[in-house]
């Protein structure tokens, strides 16, 4: 039973871990661009899964704003895959994109048709899905000329060996902090225990030793001078 | 932005100083410990807590500790670095 708890609290944490590192690290698709557009959004349950206002614009007016979107094809499969393309600014997650404009009027500039194609690589992280209307953010586009190339994520890799790096070096620590701080500390405890045990057996040992000379008296014993 | 950039570099700075403490305390740790050793392989003269209080000192004003300045340093490269690629190459 305990051990069952144990391990869907462990299965829970993993699954939070993965979902998070998915939703955030960077991924590659190879597409075409059929369409760049802006179309206001009121941010309701999927909130969460849009990011800031764009860098230096305004944040109070509520849940609304206009968010631009790059609709596209992907190459693999053909089927349609549409992305937001907001800034993330200062905040989460880190990619401090301040350039969303910028990359609308690349993604205009790179759209074309099905009879003369132009595949772009879309670098974006986030999901698409339809039950609740949320899109990848996209972060770079990158021409290619032609879909089957080979993409390498190295930004993934780089940020997933920091990270094993990061929490191998927490165990260190944490091993070293045990070693050297806590483990004394329980000795030390110890040896206190030891003693108070010691006083204990003694003090038990003496008042033994006066229960005895009061029951023997109480019997009107004498005692052996 | 401005409030965004605010944010992010106190939240960063706080997170980074609990860094550099526990950095700092298991660069020291491990320094004292390696003295005690050294002193205990036994060809070392002289008492134990003199020779490692000497050797703490050593470390005190030496360069390795200066280096953990990097915990600051790298972080903040990095993101410019990030800024600088993501947005403007």
């Amino acid at each position: 039973m305990l051990r069952t708890l144990k391990w869907s609290l462990i299965s829970i944490v993993a699954l939070f871990v993965i979902g998070l590192l998915h939703y955030t690290l960077p991924q590659h698709d190879v597409v075409r661009i059929v369409g760049a557009n802006t179309q206001r959004i009121d941010l309701g349950e999927n909130a969460w899964f849009f990011a800031a206002p764009d860098a230096g614009t305004s944040a109070t007016v509520g849940n609304n704003r206009d968010v631009k979107f790059i609709e596209t094809i992907l190459a693999s499969n053909g089927r349609p895959m549409v992305y937001r393309n907001e800034d993330t600014s200062w905040g989460w997650p880190p990619y401090f994109k301040v350039n969303s404009f910028d990359v609308q009027a690349q993604a205009s500039d790179l759209t074309s048709t099905a009879a003369a194609p132009r595949w772009v690589v879309m670098t974006h992280y986030g999901w698409r899905n339809q039950f609740f209307t949320i899109f990848p953010n996209a972060v770079r586009l990158r021409v290619v000329d032609s879909p089957d190339v080979t993409l390498i994520p190295w930004a993934s890799i780089i940020i997933l060996s920091l990270l094993a790096l990061l929490a191998f070096m927490a165990r260190r620590m944490w091993m070293q902090f045990r070693e050297r701080t806590i483990d004394p500390a329980l000795e030390d405890a110890g040896e206190a225990w030891d003693a108070v045990d010691a006083r204990a057996d003694a003090a038990r040992a003496q008042a033994t030793g006066a229960w005895g000379r009061f029951v023997a008296r109480m019997r009107g014993d004498r005692r052996p001078r | 932005m401005i409030f965004g950039f605010l944010r992010l570099a106190i939240v960063g700075f706080l997170v980074l100083s609990v860094v550099y403490l526990l950095v700092s305390w298991y660069s020291r740790s491990v320094r004292r410990e390696w003295l005690e050793k050294r002193f205990d392989e036994g060809d070392i003269t002289g008492e134990r807590d003199t020779y490692v209080a000497l050797g703490m000192l050593e470390y005190q004003q030496g360069l390795r500790r200066k280096l953990l300045i990097l915990v600051y340093v790298i972080p903040t490269i990095v993101i410019v670095g990030i800024v600088y690629i993501l947005n403007f190459s």
